[in-house]
């Protein structure tokens, strides 16, 4: 019998073998997988039973912070205490539907889970308040995007500011936004509610319009094709371009027409002031589709920017084998119109390049991650992105935008405090075919001080409104600008 | 205790050492377990560390007293198993299952002590196998007693309940079936072999020989898969099939064994509704784990949540969700360890079975007499064979068939059960190490008292005969 109890034995050690084998499945190599099952709630509960750390503004506001709950079900409630002011970088942390913007980026940071937190909280292990969460410190301030609230004034549109020298977005605001807290509610049916609301409201306020929307440039987007031409197009700013009313590009009889149908010439540094649109169709033309492309892929368009947010839309301009067989539609595209798109984010950071004298800087809200005890998990290090021009090129684009704010398009309402000089370009792009309603963007990008810029920024605003279509973009964005900048020299940025 | 090996001193202090080191982590786990849930040293502490190592030095004595020679892990591996099943008991539900459970162990210990006070001899239980028998299958038929049978949550008819106490007399009926197939395979068991009944090409058992063996295990099975007992069935079926392989050496048996099971399991499969969902489940948990399905799936999910989040090391005790498991003081315990102590911990627990396992085959082994080697060997293979059983459903290598987690599961009639299963399995160990001569074979008190009798009665006897004479 006992060569077959010492089969039986070993039978069993293999029974035995499996079940570990498949123990190391479970809690190995499918553990991963297992936790993100939408349909886990370990992770969510355990969550919302520990502290979560806030989220602070550049200037020690707290945008997103933990309080006790009311409800028995968890210990803590999130609450966005400045409401809808910073919903599209904080975004929301919800109990049924997950989370959003920084709350989901850095969700480790906050609840205090990443391995340098685990690591520094070993010794201790035994405390009661087992508290590991960290905090994150935007680069965004509380105050400039309450100014950025109170200048757009419930109309469509977005404000983003960024220090062109680094890349950080000090304001980033766009309308309609929307309250996180009704989505932080631990009841699944209000925050389905809430939620069920915000996707059919107009504007689609839980996109953050400043960098997950589009937005036809308008001329705004010359400063582009400029820098294409004085790039490889040997543009000097004494060429003269005739006045004239309409130009006919190649391969069509359809004219291109200056705004409003006027008649528009001049020296170049006149043409830009004055945003004719003739003149950088024929430039255009006469660049040809892959110079074009080029310059614009080298300003980041046809890509995402590299943000440290989520899902950044790519701004447009369009490959090259879509302009091969149509020179009128790069005609087109050369003054930023037809399908011509850009978010406010990419548009500052366009800004950005010509006042960071030709170095466009990866854009970025997040300064430092911190641990409980507040010291740094990490840092945002500055790094360029592109260099769509050389320095040279950046002198010449800020003298021509210069001029813009001093006798051109902007002449209006770019004159800033203390007479400190801004640079800027206008746009208003046409969204309306002849004869429809008009409809159009209103776009100004700037920065200041010309000389030594530290700011940059791009607002537009969007509507139907006679107010918005009346105006080309400095008129209706200008103010706005120039309000934001003041207020940002005035906090000593 | 007049003479006492070096051998048999070096095993018990063997025992004491580890019994210890299982109280301590015992005591370890339930402090930690605290802190996790309420960040509180428990006040009770000093008292229950003072109760849980009582209750295992008073087995560890007994052993000591009775079974000199015994093994020196088994008991150990015991109290570290029950320690582990009460830690997570305790962190389920504080209030009540802790201290039922608590008191629970204090009647298994007893129970352990009480076999080794009565069960001298291990090979004398060889003429009670008829009672076995009787009592197995009265035992397996008292849940169809009116009045006090009582159908379990999940449609299992497997409890009784008299007056406050509830109890599963299945539990005890495997041990009184082990012992019965044990006697009778060792009185049998050559003629079963031999095969004398020739049908055309094959040599077969004598019918009535093999029919009484048939019979009681067909009966039990069919109670079973009446109380609708899966893993009860499962592992009925297991422990028979080894013990006619063991006992015949006959591989045939095992074969012709695993054929009839694969029928048995493919009719149940086929009549049974549940046999089927438990299958499916096993496949699929995912497509039933919440509306608009039936929800069968929900708690092998969970289950399945509870290892993914304990992950390597677990999430500490007192730290996980476990309650988010149904069942999870009962069938499903391996899941909260899984969760709370991490594959190391479920690792730990694995490796607490096989050493029980080898333990256990190791006095089959040890032991001289087939009955002893077969009941050892029987024994051994309820407690291994269960604890595969459970584990193996829990995390879905098998389909889910409710069966205890041999002394961690919540549950009085199991402990008591298995620790009675440990006093025998110590007492054949103890007998193997007499055998072998490694502890000196004292007469146990009756034969003490027999002899004396004797010795009275002989030297009456001789009185008598000189007078006689």
């Amino acid at each position: 019998m006992n060569s077959r109890i010492r089969r039986l034995a070993v039978g069993l050690l293999v029974a035995y073998l499996i079940l570990f084998v498949q123990l190391n499945v479970l809690q190995v190599s499918k553990s991963t997988e297992l936790n993100a099952d939408v349909r886990n709630s370990r992770q969510t509960t355990r969550a919302f039973n520990r502290n979560r750390g806030p989220i602070l503004s550049a200037d020690g506001v707290a945008v997103a912070e933990t309080l006790p709950s009311t409800d028995e079900r968890f210990k803590f409630q999130r609450n966005y205490p400045t409401g809808g002011l910073f919903a599209n970088i904080t975004g929301y942390w919800s109990y049924a539907f997950g989370a959003t913007q920084v709350e989901k980026v850095h969700d480790k940071v906050l609840s205090g889970s990443t391995t340098d937190q685990n690591v520094n909280a070993l010794p201790n292990l035994f405390d009661r308040n087992l508290d590991t969460s960290g905090a994150v410190a935007l680069t965004v301030r509380a105050d400039l995007q309450l100014v950025a609230r109170d200048l757009l004034a419930g109309r469509e549109g977005s404000v983003v500011m960024i220090d062109p020298r680094t890349g950080a977005v000090v304001a980033m605001y766009s309308e309609p936004t929307f309250d996180p807290n009704q989505v932080a509610v631990h009841t699944t049916a209000d925050a389905e509610k809430a939620l069920t609301f915000l996707n059919a409201a107009p504007g689609k306020p839980l996109l953050a319009n400043a960098y997950q929307e589009r937005y036809m440039p308008g001329s705004t987007f010359k400063v582009v094709t400029t820098t294409a031409a004085l790039e490889t197009g040997g543009l000097t700013l004494d060429r003269v371009f005739e006045p004239e009313n309409a130009y006919v590009p190649p391969q069509t009889t359809d004219p291109i027409e200056n705004y409003g149908g006027s008649t528009c010439g001049g020296d170049f540094a006149t043409v830009f002031a004055k945003s004719c649109n003739t003149p950088f169709a024929r430039l255009a033309v006469e660049l040809g589709a892959e110079q074009m492309v080029l310059a614009a892929e080298r300003f980041g368009l046809n890509e995402a920017p590299p943000i440290d947010l989520p899902r950044p839309a790519a701004s447009n301009f369009g490959k090259v084998e879509e302009f091969k067989d149509n020179i009128p539609l790069l005609a087109i595209r050369g003054f930023g119109q037809n399908e011509d798109a850009v978010t406010p984010l990419q548009m500052a950071m366009i800004a950005g390049s010509v006042a960071n004298g030709g170095n466009m800087m990866s854009p970025y809200v997040v300064a430092e991650t911190r641990d409980h005890d507040g010291r740094a998990l990490s840092r945002a290090e500055p790094k360029v992105w592109r260099t769509p021009m050389t320095a040279q090129t950046a002198a010449t684009l800020t003298q021509l935008m210069v001029k813009v704010v001093n006798e051109g398009t902007a002449s209006c309402c770019l004159q800033l405090a203390n007479g400190v000089q801004a640079a800027a370009k206008t746009g208003t792009a046409q969204l309306n075919s002849k004869g429809e309603p008009e409809r159009s963007h209103a776009w100004i990008m700037a920065f200041a001080p010309a000389e030594a810029p530290r700011l940059a920024i791009s607002v537009v605003l969007k509507g139907t409104t006679d107010e918005i279509s009346a105006g080309t973009g400095g008129r209706l964005a200008g103010p706005i600008a120039q309000q934001m900048l003041d207020k940002a020299i005035e906090v000593g940025l | 205790m007049s003479r006492v090996s070096a051998l048999a001193a070096s095993r018990r202090n063997t025992e004491l050492g580890l019994v210890v080191f299982a109280g301590v982590i015992t005591a370890c786990g339930y402090t930690l377990s605290s802190l996790g849930r309420d960040a509180n040293i428990p006040l009770n502490l000093g008292p229950f560390l003072g109760a849980v190592l009582g209750l295992l030095i008073a087995a560890h004595i007994a052993t000591r007293r009775l079974a000199k020679g015994a093994d020196s892990v088994l008991l150990p591996l015991a109290a570290l198993l029950n320690g582990i099943g009460f830690t997570v008991l305790a962190r389920l539900d504080a209030k009540r299952l802790a201290g039922l459970q608590a008191t629970w162990t204090l009647v298994g210990v007893a129970a352990y002590i009480a076999v080794l006070i009565f069960v001298r001899r291990s090979n004398d239980l060889r003429n009670y196998q008829w009672t076995f028998l009787i009592a197995g299958v009265a035992l397996l038929l008292l849940p169809f007693v009116p009045g006090i049978g009582r159908t379990f949550g999940t449609g299992a008819r497997i409890w009784v309940r008299i007056g406050p106490i509830g109890f599963q007399p299945g539990e005890i009926a495997k041990v009184c079936l082990a012992l019965f197939f044990a006697g009778y395979l060792t009185e049998h068991r050559e003629l079963i072999a031999a095969g004398t009944w020739r049908v055309g090409p094959f040599n077969l058992p004598e019918p009535r020989h093999l029919f009484p063996l048939v019979a009681a295990w067909g009966v039990s099975v069919l109670v079973m898969v009446g109380q609708r007992d899966l893993g009860s069935s499962l592992l009925f079926f297991a422990l028979f099939l080894v013990l006619l392989w063991v006992a015949t050496e006959r591989a045939s048996f095992l074969a012709i064994g695993t054929l009839l099971f694969a029928g048995g399991a493919y009719v149940a499969w086929n009549a049974f509704s549940h046999v089927q969902d438990r299958v499916d489940i096993w496949l699929d948990p995912w497509s039933r784990y919440a509306a608009p399905s039936d929800g069968k799936g929900y708690q092998i999910v969970q289950a399945m949540f509870a290892f993914g989040n304990g992950g390597i090391a677990g999430t500490g005790l007192g730290l996980g969700t476990p309650n988010k498991i149904p069942e999870a003081k009962n069938d499903f315990i391996f899941a909260a360890i899984g969760e709370e102590l991490g594959l190391f911990g479920a690792t730990a627990v694995l490796l607490a079975f096989i050493l029980m396992i080898g333990a256990g085959l190791r006095c089959a082994l040890r032991a001289d007499r087939p009955f002893e080697k077969l009941l050892a060997t029987g024994l051994t293979t309820i407690i291994g064979v269960q604890a595969f059983i459970i584990i193996a459903g829990v995390i879905r290598v098998l389909p889910l068939t409710g069966v205890t987690l041999p002394f961690v599961s919540y549950g009085g009639s199991s402990l008591v059960a298995n620790y009675v299963l440990l006093g025998l399995l110590m007492r054949i160990s103890d007998s193997g190490a007499r055998r072998l001569g490694e502890v000196p074979d004292e007469l146990d008190p009756s034969e003490k008292r027999a002899l004396k009798k004797f010795a009275k009665a002989s030297k009456k006897a001789g009185k008598d005969a000189t007078v006689i004479a």
